[in-house]
């Protein structure tokens, strides 16, 4: 994805139309909106890039599990409260690394409100992949895009929306950073955030603009929608003005189109 | 949920819980043969496992001791578990036996009316799951799921339950709808054990196998109408395979019972 985060703008003229005056102000308020989530994002990652060197200078390129889950869950823990952006956080270290074992989770839950499944938690809860015995199929997470993308490209990822029947059984992204020393992956650290809040975050930036705008991902997949006829987890694939989030596979579109002329 | 508990066994604290839960009223000791079977099916309950005692039994399940005995009677019947005397006695899941006793002894807890009706609820929430995936997938992840498919094996029983499974939830994860994806984790969690019994017969797995195959590229098709009909025949045959293994049972007891006509009074 190409950084485009500074749409460069004509200078303003005294003889131009409302029309093109009203697009300009859409145009910007696309590109503030797409600013303004690119931050958020990007303090998460920040967060993961923190997490990520106290493993390498505390743990080294060997650990065992306790010692890891004593590290990860006292950084993780206390993001992990009622309301907040993170639903779930931790790291998921590769066999070789938490030696003797299969793919380690040290991954811990916030406060889960609706549980028909696994019940509703006041407290953060460990993740206990035990409890998913739905997912027997699953042999090996390391397929799965948030484990498998940031292994192939030794990069940040962020995967979704998606339903994640794993851990929360919500609609989700997920934002994963490698961890790697001496060109071995040791894991990857990460972060969900649940798209129904990230909602609360994003909407009120996106109502400032007249023109209706949505967040997608690289697919076109709809993660955050101002525009009624345009549902979260569809897809939008002839947006004609678009401004991509920096630093992630996001983009703002405009839905001015879709709103003029409904299918 | 438990700490640092090892992935060692298949199914967590959670399940066994939920296994031990108090029992509503009617038919208790039914109940109590219903819930061990499923278990053992699903084999949160091992072979060779020894059972809580029959005392520890009827205080989780909140029934009296006596209806507990008439339960492990059953399943001993059925040859499920045995039971050994003596210091080191107890109940204990038999070791070696294959899903057909349990398939006969949970066709016999449970009514036609009641196995028709599962299948099709099952069917109402995977049909619409499999619908929203027909409109909602990218071309990637339809492709995606069709060589997930291709590589999963539906040759034994145990792979092709746990496949067929695997399936149904990647097609309800397509629809893009938790709730979705959260229904049918129950109701596989609820009826999928019995319902998919039907794939001990090695017919329905070639079939299943087939018709999961055409599921899927009538999702890749973005043919949702296709993909729903392919879902409610594949429940529907799952439920006819059930219904005729149960009235060969009932045909069975039958002809080998005494005849009544009328209930004693």
């Amino acid at each position: 994805m190409v950084p485009r985060d500074s749409i460069q703008l004509p200078e303003r003229r005294a003889t131009e139309s409302p029309q093109v005056s009203e697009r300009r102000a859409a145009e910007s308020k696309g590109a503030s909106a797409a600013h303004e989530i690119s931050a958020l994002i990007a303090a998460v990652f920040d967060s993961l890039e923190s997490w990520r060197t106290e493993i390498l200078s505390t743990l080294g390129t060997s650990t065992t599990p306790a010692a890891l889950d004593d590290v990860v869950s006292r950084r993780v823990l206390p993001l992990l409260t009622d309301d907040a952006l993170l639903i779930g956080a931790g790291f998921i270290a590769s066999p070789d690394y938490v030696h003797g074992r299969d793919v380690h989770f040290a991954w811990w839950l916030g406060p889960l409100e609706s549980g028909p499944i696994f019940g509703s938690t006041q407290e953060p809860t460990r993740l206990d992949l035990s409890t998913r015995g739905y997912a027997d199929y699953l042999r090996d997470v390391r397929g799965l895009e948030w484990y498998a993308t940031p292994a192939a490209t030794m990069l940040g990822h962020v995967t979704g929306p998606y339903v994640d029947h794993l851990c929360t059984c919500d609609y989700i992204l997920t934002l994963t950073l490698p961890v790697l020393a001496e060109d071995r992956m040791l894991g990857v650290i990460g972060a969900d955030i649940a798209v129904r809040r990230l909602e609360r975050e994003v909407i009120p930036v996106f109502l400032t603009s007249h023109e209706p705008l949505a967040l997608v991902n690289a697919d076109g997949r709809v993660v955050v929608s101002g525009e009624a006829s345009v549902a979260p987890g569809s897809l939008v694939r002839d947006a004609t003005s678009w401004w991509d989030c920096a630093g992630t596979p996001l983009r703002v579109v405009s839905l001015g189109a879709i709103r003029d002329n409904p299918s | 949920m438990g700490k640092d508990q090892p992935s060692a066994t298949r199914v967590g604290p959670a399940a066994r819980e939920a296994i031990f839960a108090q029992l509503a009223d009617a038919g208790r000791a039914e109940q109590v043969a219903r819930r061990l079977t499923d278990a053992i099916i699903l084999g949160v309950l091992e072979d060779g496992e020894r059972l809580p005692s029959e005392t520890e039994l009827a205080r989780r399940f909140g029934v009296a001791v006596i209806t507990v005995r008439e339960g492990l009677g059953m399943l001993r019947e059925s040859r499920l578990v045995e039971t050994r005397r003596g210091r080191d006695g107890g109940s204990f899941v038999t070791s070696g036996t294959g899903h057909e006793g349990a398939l006969e002894a949970r066709l016999s807890t449970v009514s036609r009316v009641e196995l028709a009706d599962m299948a099709v609820y099952f069917a109402t929430i995977l049909g619409g799951c499999a619908e929203r995936a027909a409109a909602r997938s990218t071309d990637d992840e339809g492709d995606r799921l069709a060589t997930w498919l291709s590589g999963a094996s539906f040759d034994s029983p145990a792979a092709a339950r746990a496949n067929t499974g695997g399936f149904y939830l990647e097609v309800a994860v397509l629809s893009q709808s938790p709730r979705l994806v959260r229904e049918q984790i129950r109701v596989q969690a609820e009826y999928g054990p019995l319902l998919l019994l039907a794939l001990d017969d090695s017919t329905e797995r070639e079939s299943t196998a087939r018709v999961n195959a055409s599921i899927a590229d009538a999702i890749r098709a973005h043919d949702g109408e296709r993909a729903r009909e392919l879902v409610l025949g594949q429940l529907d045959a799952h439920s006819r395979g059930l219904l005729r293994a149960k009235d060969a049972l009932d045909r069975e007891a039958v002809t080998s019972g005494p005849t009544r006509l009328h209930p004693a009074p």
